[in-house]
């Protein structure tokens, strides 16, 4: 975890990017834009669209930096929430911008699994990390988290989605939670 | 509230992964400041939740890097608009802090100068209005001395204008050779008025006298002082229906009963 090495610099971090310093973003890019070009490529699932948003993310990131309160979490928190939400938005507008019948939506959510389920199945060099974590952790709970996470998908969507009660959605996404707890304490 | 039932609701996982409402955030948000217990489980699911969506990390291309960078104003190069002075300051170092201190200076002189314009002008026109004030006092002196003669005019003009007027010149005999006056005398209304047009100066004590002189017997007609400012008509308070002839002495100060003969001045028979 080199994040956490330089999380001691964090106020340091956060003044000079207040003050504009250009040194300050460069560190700041380097820190994070891997993170977020991940989540947010993970999310839109489109290379060029991610990298539209990673860039409306970090001007939009540079022009509130006011709006972050530092007592109300970690800088890299907030980039991150900033990020999911700037993504899951814009994969929102894709799918109601052509009006598409429920029909449509489903069919092209259903496609949005099976590109999940079949990503995680492909050894991929680059993300030995991703698939020592996830081999320990349990495949439904994955799928949740993932459905979750990087589709944004709410309770009672997930539910729908995997034809489950709402209340073993709820419990699921606790359990595979803590599951995760556990796995980056060991 | 139970702290521990309220962890293992899960409400808190759903948080960490981005599934509540809005609502539910602010009251995470809220209890997790109240509660340490909260926060504690709240701060690793979040950095679990972190820690997972480190692992998909990947390396956007390194023209991207560029292309934000393009699009973002910094400090150092061209942030004028934002603080124009710490770049000064950097880029030109000692002769700023002078150029600082020169136009702080200049500013100050100018604020000095005006000031002190602004001073004299004021003064400049409080003497003004002062000056202007004095003249309207000098005016409005002027003005009420003006009407004043004018009523009297009124006045003398009135009397003179009725019928039955008759005028007679009292000229000063050895002690006053100077001596001149006139005396207007109505029969109908029975008034007197004199006017002075030259007479010796009397003491404060004294005044002149008229008499009217009726059968041979001086009666009295009256007081009047030599005021020669302007042809003054004075008005005598006394009523004179008959007289044969006007005379002036000089008396004490209020008049006498019967006329000094010592002083008589001028004397003049009606014709």
């Amino acid at each position: 975890m080199k994040r956490q090495s330089s999380l001691v610099s964090e106020n340091v971090l956060i003044e000079k990017l207040t003050q504009r310093d250009q040194k300050a973003f460069h560190w700041l890019y380097d820190q994070y834009s891997p993170a977020l070009y991940g989540v947010v490529l993970r999310i839109v699932r489109d290379e060029e669209q991610a990298q539209d948003l990673v860039q409306d993310i970090f001007v939009k990131v540079w022009k509130n930096l006011d709006a972050y309160d530092a007592s109300k979490g970690r800088l890299f928190t907030w980039m991150l929430n900033v990020a999911r939400n700037t993504a899951i938005d814009a994969i929102r507008a894709r799918k109601t911008q052509p009006s598409a019948t429920n029909a449509i939506r489903t069919d092209e959510e259903n496609v949005h699994i099976v590109d999940r389920q079949h990503n995680t199945q492909q050894p991929n060099p680059d993300h030995i990390g991703v698939q020592e974590v996830v081999s320990q952790l349990r495949p439904d709970r994955r799928q949740l988290i993932d459905l979750v996470y990087f589709g944004g998908y709410t309770h009672e969507e997930a539910a729908d989605e995997l034809n489950l009660p709402l209340g073993t959605v709820k419990t699921r996404i606790r359990a595979a939670l803590q599951e995760l707890k556990q796995l980056f304490k060991s | 509230m139970n702290v521990e039932e309220y962890i293992a609701s899960g409400i808190l996982d759903s948080y960490a992964i981005g599934a509540v409402s809005d609502q539910e955030m602010r009251e995470v948000n809220c209890l997790s400041a109240i509660y340490p217990e909260i926060k504690q489980e709240l701060d690793q699911l979040l950095l679990s939740t972190e820690n997972y969506a480190l692992l998909h990390s990947v390396e956007p291309p390194a023209e991207l890097k560029d292309r934000i960078m393009s699009q973002l104003t910094f400090e150092e190069p061209s942030d004028t608009v934002v603080r124009p002075l710490p770049v000064d300051r950097t880029q030109l170092g000692g002769p700023t802090y002078k150029t600082t201190w020169l136009v702080a200076a200049s500013v100050g002189l100018l604020v000095l100068i005006f000031s002190y314009f602004l001073i004299t002008q004021l003064q400049g026109n409080q003497k003004t209005l002062a000056t202007l004030r004095d003249n309207n006092n000098v005016l409005q002196n002027e003005v009420k001395l003006l009407r004043d003669s004018q009523l009297r005019n009124e006045q003398m003009l009135a009397m003179l204008r009725q019928p039955g007027l008759r005028s007679l010149e009292l000229r000063g005999n050895a002690k006053a050779p100077k001596g001149d006056m006139l005396v207007f005398w109505n029969a109908r209304t029975k008034q007197v008025a004199v006017e002075v047009r030259s007479l010796p100066p009397l003491g404060p004590d004294q005044q002149y006298q008229l008499w009217s002189l009726v059968d041979g017997k001086p009666i009295d007609a009256g007081v009047f002082d030599a005021t020669t400012s302007g042809n003054v008509l004075q008005r005598m308070n006394r009523e004179v229906s008959r007289a044969d002839a006007f005379a002036v002495t000089i008396e004490k100060r209020g008049g006498s009963p019967t006329p000094t003969m010592e002083t008589l001045l001028a004397m003049s028979p009606v014709a």
